[in-house]
């Protein structure tokens, strides 16, 4: 391992070098451009190749081409760049093709602040795609993290044969702190499942953990990649049976491992609390210390800061809380928010939507919860 | 199904998955004819030794023609709309070792796909793109598309088209394509031999075949019989050994010519790749 | 009810017929009757049977099989992988 001090969006690449990264395509936007940058200097001389595509609509598609290949694949943008995935991200759940995607939100809607943060994506990493589908999502909130939750996001699209989002933002993206990186061996890296049969493995026939082995290009397994819904060949099946089976499967093999997936940190959450922050990503930062200034003044005060967005796991969240009234903050309208007020229903729940193009200061954070306490 | 299939049947069966005939193509689509000539030059290549059949990979978008990428027995690939040249860019750059063959129609890959099928030309990036034209969205009824020639009623122009149609060699020849050939299904001599000549070279390789397309175009011009749709359009196709681009206009009534429009050997994108890295 | 009509009619998966060295197979299930191998072909060897496949449609019968020439015109000419030509050994 080495220690160095650097940015988040550096720690992303780095992250992605550690856990394998083989391809990278994307296209330049800000704050995200110096990941592809990065990559473009790094990645060839360890081997791995990084393109430049025409949008980002051609720059998911070949990173799902190329995981195809068996190669860890990557795109990092912005919110526009984002809404412009929508399609494939869609494509890659259906394919079950491994997959991560680096969203660094910036203040929207459309072109919005591109220089400034904010965490209004939050439900478009969960659901951009039409259709019905879950992909986990994970949200930094330092430079370690960064580095650390990305080898996370491929290990968990190579284990589950997913797409996985990490949810960075201007703030974190150029943010820095200092890192250890790890050497390939120093850390658990996972790798996809290949089948060991010589042809026609069905592409889609899944192990007892319902994710199947990946039949990869060249050789030999005539793979099938079918955006259509099918049947365990890949063959279009437009049946009842057929496409439940399919929904369900994408669903449960995502589900089933919560226990893997679902990642938080609590504060002070062990003793008896009257309130309890939630947050996650750059805001967190600001809620930790609007915690402990809390807490200083005598209010009994717990932090929950999520490290996976989604899935939530409602039971761990609800037995880590000992707290009568929560109050979610977040640099956005409310949208986690919405799923604490359904999770915790034995509590008050409060919305603070904090949006602040920059890490707004404590006091104004204390003058926002002061409402509540 | 009743019948039972024998087991020693066409010859081309190696290359489908025959479990999926017939194919849901209509009675005297085009594509097929085109397969099968691809078909015959893939074998001609694999008998030479020259392509590995495990390395082929097929790519399709959406529409009639690219759901070939379901009938073909290798590993294939049936993505998004338009989308199939960006996927292979990405397969291909991955492993250089395997040989990409994107196939779609000419809405898929001109009209929606245009902004890629333009990048891969100018990037001169190694695979084979075959475009079948039939001038209209078939799968979708009907619908018109860049290929549409002017004043043509289709479901969305239903008072003749007002548009001037999209001549994609032209504009695929203006960038880096190492090879441009237009062949069509009544002349499917020259599709394989096209397609066998672009499996050995390198680079952006682009095949535009035009097609019949009886039920859904044929039914917008009056040629709703396959027979008399086929006997139409080859009565208009002409073959020239080294057409200029300026007779490459899709013209029904002056006559479509085919042949080689594109011929070079210009290093192609994993060349350029492999010359810019410093190891 | 669910009739198995093939079943009644006993239609074989392949009608070939040969003639000295060439032998012409139709693979009867996949022919769909566009009529592009009996237009096609120089020597008008073909001829639309009467056979009835699975999906209703009458596949070629190389009636005229003392005719062909073995130029696989049809065989290059079919959509659907239905017909194609043979040397007898």
């Amino acid at each position: 391992m080495r220690k160095t001090f650097t940015s988040g969006n550096i720690a992303i690449a780095e992250g992605a070098i550690t856990a394998g990264l083989k391809f990278y395509a994307g296209y330049p936007i800000t704050p995200s451009s110096e990941i592809m940058e990065y990559l473009a200097e790094k990645l060839p001389k360890l081997g791995g190749v990084v393109i430049q595509m025409e949008d980002e609509i051609a720059s998911i598609n070949a990173a799902i081409g190329a995981s195809w290949t068996g190669a860890k694949s990557m795109t990092a943008t912005s919110g526009p760049g984002f809404s412009l995935m929508a399609e494939a991200v869609g494509l890659a759940v259906i394919t079950e093709t491994p997959l991560v995607i680096v969203d660094v939100m910036r203040a929207g809607p459309s072109t919005g602040v591109p220089t400034k943060a904010s965490q209004s994506d939050v439900l478009q990493a969960r659901w951009l795609a039409h259709g019905d589908y879950v992909i986990p999502c994970y949200a930094p909130w330092s430079v370690q993290e960064a580095y650390d939750l990305t080898i996370k996001a491929f290990n968990t699209a190579e284990l589950l044969r997913t797409p996985v989002v990490v949810l960075s933002d201007a703030i974190i993206a150029h943010l820095w702190e200092p890192l250890t990186i790890y050497d390939h061996g120093e850390v658990n890296i996972i790798d996809r499942k290949i089948p060991r049969t010589g042809e026609r493995a069905p592409p889609y026939k899944p192990d007892p953990d319902l994710v199947p082995p990946m039949p990869i290009f060249g050789k030999g397994f005539k793979a099938l990649v079918e955006s259509l819904v099918h049947d365990e060949r890949g063959y279009y099946a437009p049946r009842d049976e057929s496409y439940r089976a399919l929904v369900t499967r994408l669903h449960m093999k995502i589900l089933k491992r919560l226990d893997y997936i679902f990642e938080y940190e609590t504060y002070y959450c062990d003793e008896e609390c009257e309130y309890m922050l939630v947050s996650y990503g750059s805001t967190a930062r600001v809620a930790y210390i609007a915690m402990l200034e809390l807490r200083r003044r005598g209010y009994r005060v717990c932090m929950s800061r999520l490290k996976t967005l989604w899935p939530l796991d409602r039971e761990k969240l609800v037995k880590s809380c000992r707290a009568r009234k929560i109050i979610v903050l977040e640099n956005n309208m409310g949208k986690i928010y919405m799923d604490m007020e359904r999770i915790f229903k034995e509590q008050e729940v409060y919305s603070a939507p904090l949006l602040s193009l920059e890490l707004p200061p404590v006091r104004e954070v204390l003058e926002v919860i002061s409402v509540w306490l | 199904m009743a019948v039972e299939h024998s087991k020693i049947l066409h010859p081309l069966d190696r290359h489908l998955r025959t479990e999926r005939l017939p194919t849901m193509y209509c009675p005297g689509c085009g594509i097929g004819i085109a397969l099968g000539a691809i078909f015959r030059a893939l074998d001609r290549r694999i008998r030479e030794g020259l392509v590995d059949p495990n390395k082929v990979v097929w790519v399709g978008g959406i529409g009639c023609s690219a759901r070939a990428s379901l009938y073909v027995n290798y590993d294939a690939a049936h993505v998004l709309h338009g989308r199939a040249i960006a996927f292979a860019t990405g397969v291909v750059l991955a492993n250089p070792e395997l040989q990409v063959i994107v196939i779609g129609g000419d809405g898929d890959i001109a009209g929606i796909g245009g902004n890629h099928l333009i990048h891969a030309a100018k990037r001169n990036i190694d695979m084979i793109v075959v475009m079948i034209t039939n001038f209209v969205y078939a799968m979708t009824g009907g619908q018109v598309a860049p290929t549409t020639p002017l004043g043509v009623k289709t479901t969305t122009t239903p008072s003749g088209n007002p548009e001037p149609p999209l001549n994609v060699i032209k504009l695929i020849a203006s960038l880096n394509a190492n090879y441009i050939a237009r062949a069509s299904v009544v002349t499917p001599h020259y599709i394989e031999n096209f397609f066998y000549k672009a499996l050995g070279m390198k680079g952006f390789r682009f095949i535009e075949i035009i097609s019949t397309c009886p039920e859904i175009y044929g039914r917008h011009i009056g040629l709703r019989d396959p027979v008399e749709m086929y006997n139409e359009l080859k009565k208009r196709v002409k073959y020239k050994p080294k057409p200029s681009l300026e007779e490459s206009d899709i013209n029904w009534d002056k006559g479509i010519i085919i042949g080689e429009f594109i011929e070079r050997n210009t290093p192609s994108y994993l060349e350029l790749l492999r010359k810019v890295y410093v190891r | 009810m669910v009739f198995n009509l093939s079943a009644l009619k006993a239609v074989p998966p392949l009608i070939t017929k040969e003639h000295g060295k060439i032998r012409v197979c139709v693979v009867v299930d996949r022919c769909k009757e566009c009529g592009l191998c009996i237009a096609v072909c120089p020597m008008k060897v073909l001829v639309k049977s009467n056979i009835e496949n699975s999906y209703g449609y009458h596949p070629p019968d190389p009636l005229n099989i003392e005719k062909c020439i073995g130029c696989r015109l049809c065989e290059y000419n079919c959509p659907d992988f239905a017909i194609f030509v043979e040397k007898v050994e």
